[in-house]
């Protein structure tokens, strides 16, 4: 433990600060422009004038912006907790319970989920379609599930194997069934990795796009990245509207990131052992 | 379930049960037709009480729309029953089975009111299988006091507008000041751009007996023409070889460029209150090169609209589509959004006299020259594609002229030769 | 594990399968349905207008990409492109974490810092990187020129070496959080006491970080490296968003080159062949990652 002032500490840590800031702030004054000030040159370093113009503009004339962050909302939340709920007793079975195999499927589970995600997309259409899951919030839930599922898996599992064996056996010689020691010991004790996993996957699920795009084709049913796509036109980049929209759709993000930092970084933290 | 509208409403006449509603649904862009899409929503509906439509708002890029489009068709699925297709996707479309044919479901007298050479693209063995919504094309805009300063007349032809720029660029003395922007990133509207310079020059994608000619000598000319207006003249950005149309509007909004080659939407943001060259700036048709003032050298691009051959409602479609490119519908869109129509007769309107911008570019439609998508059929993309790389490696100096132009030759035959 | 057939392992083993059973279900619906399909497109042929869905043609597409220079260079692209960010990733991840890991006041907000380049949709991000790299009104170009680094704006994304490294920038800010985190994760099950040890062996600090820090990150760094490079080589939204393959195809990587293929020319076999041959690429690097990593004990 030292005493003594290091400058040199702190300068590494502002400067890491900034540059992860960097490109946001220039967002968020980008918002706070006039289209004038977006486009100046030379480019204005702070608004002048500052507005609030673009803001009123996106809830009068899109309002429906809000819809698409309900909508990213209530996605995230399902895909979380469905993939939170497989995941874990998958990750346990598969770290836990010494089954056969365990390495192959945790092989297997690694191995699809390499294939790029944009090659999937009309063999996914055709086939939600003839189930009429398209426009659905289940038929999307459940495929981010499945986009996600296999690092959840990996996570949960990693963190379980970190977790001391012998409360867990002592359960068993008390006769306790493997669903109950799952739910009652397993998911407290390794409740920070949870936690850490479900908003990473929350997070994976708000920004995902080309499944968003397709599975999605009703207006009222867009989620957030995909209704911001919706602002460029064919020749236009209208960046006041961009950023603005994008700085919104963001806000939900950034309140939870800040909120649950302490998890994803404990989070996330202790898993990484495997 | 399948009612047709009559049936409803002899239904409704002769009992008291509440009809069906039909549930149309249209997908179109937000931006490109936007005002004028809830506008003929809404007159439709007002007519039609029974029927519903659904909106379904896509991006205007039209990759973006694109992918969407492939998935949902190649499924097969039922919606969208209407949807907007660009131009150079209608005779793919057409070729893939994606489009229904309409010369069945509409009448020869409402499809023959469309601008026959706008009809063409989607047409396919004398079938129409998209109707034209709105078209546009690729205008010269330049700076009125600018060349008011330095005492030139408005080029007609690209030496004039070298000249012009060299002396523009020369007294502007600003290293941040450009002659002349376009937009040449590796996008569909580079091939725009090089037919409009081709075309300009009496070459073009094919020759005169209709074969095709992409590396004629006029061609190589011509290209030759804007690798030197970048490099050896430098009158053009090192960026305009990333420029999106945006991106050039906006270089010429900042008053940084002396002329500007894209399409007509440019003309409303240069126009408004806080743009610095509002009122500073004017419009003519695409130069040509001298000794070809003849030449047809405004490319078009447009929309169309066309109805799914899955659709479980195509009657009721056809309808719709009908009363959504009609006349009056256009003529509004015309008056109120600067859209140029597509039925010929709309342009005689006296109403028309209340959009004195929309007839200035239809006077440059006049020389318009479209891309070969309706030849080439589902292999146009792969002909744009193979243009675009081409043009853009000699624009980059990474082959000759005569190279880039020779090899998009042979790729091309090859391609048609499968 | 040994196989103890007692009433005990095998109710542990029908457990273990029926908890598994809901992840695998899903699985096999969304993602191995979907490759399978793929598998067997590339290995067909379907006309264009869908009259005759489905011809077998063997090798066929394989072989035209072997002898398609296009896909050799989006490969080489691809290649090019994770062999520059991983290591720089590594690098300033590895930064990172050691300084997350030290204690001073604010380490809330640096954390939270750290997390937002990643936490952030990569579409919206790598715009808001174009808006800043723009050649004529961008905010590098704006700061370069107006501080007389430079006396003409820098094609940022439009010189073919200048783009890729854009582009490099753009990934490692994004992920290096990404990185930093799961690498903060083995720093800090680190016993503090082999550090002692070395301090009361007069270690530098580099030293410890070299004898001590480093060895014991293997596991983490190997999971970094593999996560980070099977996102690397599917590297889509970036390219995509910054330069569109540009400039001509020198960022084009084998996503988008196979998004080109089935979006924009609709040949979906072909397009299955290039999906393939690009996952046998990213399991073989997985595989030499094991193996190599596995090997240094």
């Amino acid at each position: 433990m030292k005493t003594r002032p290091r400058f040199g500490l702190y300068a590494l840590v502002i400067l890491s600060v900034v540059i992860s800031f960097l490109p946001i702030i220039w967002l968020v004054l980008t918002s706070l422009k006039t289209s004038e000030g977006i486009y100046a040159w030379p480019p204005q370093y702070i608004p002048t004038p500052f507005t609030l113009k673009n803001y009123i503009n996106i809830f009068t004339n899109s309002p429906e912006l809000l819809l698409y962050v309900l909508n990213s909302f209530i996605v995230g939340v399902g895909c979380t907790v469905v993939a939170l709920s497989f995941g874990g007793l998958a990750g346990y079975a598969l770290s836990r319970l010494g089954m056969k195999r365990a390495g192959v499927l945790m092989v297997f589970i690694l191995a699809v989920s390499m294939f790029p995600p944009v090659s999937l997309l009309p063999s996914l259409f055709q086939n939600f379609l003839k189930l009429g899951l398209l426009n659905t919030y289940t038929g999307l839930i459940i495929a981010h599930t499945g986009l996600f599922l296999p690092f959840t898996v990996w996570m949960l599992a990693s963190y379980f194997a970190t977790l001391p064996p012998e409360i867990e056996e002592a359960a068993r010689m008390d006769g306790m069934g493997f669903f109950r020691i799952f739910w009652s010991i397993v998911i407290p004790l390794s409740w920070p990795g949870f936690v850490a996993t479900g908003l990473i996957v929350f997070i994976f699920s708000w920004n995902e796009f080309p499944l968003a795009l397709v599975l999605m084709t009703q207006n009222a049913m867009r989620t957030a990245p995909v209704g911001i796509s919706l602002y460029p036109g064919e020749y236009a980049f209208p960046w006041e509207t961009i950023s603005t929209a994008t700085v919104i759709a963001i806000i939900p993000i950034l309140i939870i990131t800040a909120i649950f930092q302490k998890q994803i970084v404990g989070g996330l933290t202790a898993g990484a052992g495997k | 379930m399948k009612y047709s509208i009559s049936a409803l409403a002899a239904a409704a006449a002769f009992t008291a049960l509440p009809s069906f509603a039909e549930d149309l649904v249209l997908s179109i862009g937000t931006r490109g037709y936007g005002p004028a899409v809830e506008r003929n929503i809404e007159r439709y509906a007002a007519e039609n009480p029974d029927v519903s439509i659904e909106w379904n708002k896509v991006s205007d890029v039209p990759g973006e729309t694109r992918k969407l489009y492939v998935t949902s068709l190649t499924a097969a699925s039922p919606t969208p029953d209407i949807f907007a297709v660009d131009v150079i996707w209608a005779g793919e479309f057409a070729q893939r089975g994606w489009l229904e044919p309409l010369n069945g479901l509409l009448s020869d007298e409402t499809i023959g009111s469309f601008n026959p050479s706008l009809l063409t693209a989607s047409t396919l063995d004398g079938e129409v299988y998209a109707l034209p919504l709105y078209t546009d094309g690729i205008h010269f805009f330049y700076r009125s006091d600018l060349l008011e300063k330095y005492g030139l007349d408005v080029p007609t032809t690209w030496e004039q507008v070298q000249a012009a720029s060299e002396v523009i660029s020369a007294g502007e003395s600003n290293p941040q000041f450009y002659g002349f922007v376009s937009m040449w990133a590796k996008i569909e509207g580079l091939f725009m751009n090089w037919l409009a310079f081709t075309n300009g020059n009496g070459g073009g994608f094919l020759d005169g007996d209709g074969n095709i000619a992409v590396n004629s000598q006029a061609n190589i000319e011509a290209t030759q023409f804007m690798v030197d207006l970048l490099h050896e003249h430098q009158l053009a950005p090192d960026s305009i070889l990333n420029m999106r149309p945006d991106d050039a509007r906006t270089l010429f909004q900042q008053g940084r460029a002396a002329f500007l080659m894209v399409q007509d939407f440019v003309h409303a943001p240069l126009s408004t209150q806080d743009s610095p060259v509002a009122g500073k700036f004017d419009f003519t048709r695409v130069p040509y090169f001298e000794g070809h003032a003849d030449a047809n050298s405004t490319t078009m691009g447009g929309w169309f609209l066309g109805i799914n051959p899955n659709s479980e409602n195509k009657e009721v479609a056809a309808a719709f589509l009908e009363h959504f490119t009609a006349y009056d519908q256009q003529l509004t869109a015309a008056i109120e959004d600067n859209r140029a129509p597509t039925i010929g007769a709309v342009y005689e309107d006296a109403a028309m006299s209340e959009a004195p911008i929309l007839a200035q570019f239809g006077a440059n439609y006049a020389f318009g020259v479209v891309r070969p998508s309706a030849i080439a059929g589902a292999k146009y993309p792969r002909v744009s594609e193979i243009m675009q790389l081409e043009i853009t490696n000699a624009l980059h100096q990474q082959k000759t002229v005569e190279e880039a132009l020779n090899d998009a030759q042979s790729q091309i035959e090859a391609l048609f030769a499968e | 594990m040994t196989p103890i057939s007692s009433p005990l392992d095998r109710r542990r083993h029908l457990t273990g399968a029926v908890f598994v059973t809901p992840t695998m279900l899903v699985i096999i619906a969304i993602l191995v349905y979907p490759i399978l399909q793929s598998i067997v497109l590339s290995f067909g042929q379907s006309s264009i207008d869908g009259s005759e869905p489905y011809q077998f043609v063997g090798l066929k597409h394989y072989a035209a990409l072997a002898g398609s220079e296009r896909f050799w260079n989006a490969l080489w692209v691809t290649l090019v492109f994770t062999g520059l960010s991983i290591p720089l990733e590594l690098a300033m991840g590895i930064g990172l974490a050691v300084l997350m890991n030290e204690h001073f006041r604010f380490k809330g907000i640096a954390r939270l810092a750290v997390l937002f380049p990643w936490a952030l949709p990569t579409a919206l991000n790598t715009l808001m990187w174009r808006w800043m790299y723009n050649t004529d009104y961008g905010l590098f170009n704006a700061a370069a020129l107006q501080s007389g680094l430079v006396d003409r704006p820098i094609n940022w994304l439009g010189d073919e070496t200048l783009a890729m490294g854009s582009m490099v920038v753009v990934a490692v800010w994004k992920t290096s959080s990404f990185m930093a985190l799961i690498i903060l994760a083995g720093l800090q099950s680190i016993p503090r006491d082999l550090y002692e040890a070395g301090r009361m062996d007069g270690m530098t600090r580099w030293q410890e970080f070299r004898e001590i820090t480093l060895p014991l990150l293997k596991g983490p760094i190997l999971v970094a490296l593999i996560v980070r490079s099977m996102d690397a080589l599917r590297t889509f939204e970036l390219p995509f968003n910054l330069t569109d393959g540009g400039p001509v195809t020198a960022t084009e990587s084998l996503s988008l080159y196979a998004y080109k293929v089935i979006f924009d020319f609709i040949e979906f076999n072909y397009g299955a062949a290039i999906v393939v041959v690009q996952f046998l690429v990213i399991f073989a690097m997985s595989l030499l990652y094991i193996l190599t990593l596995r090997n240094k004990d």
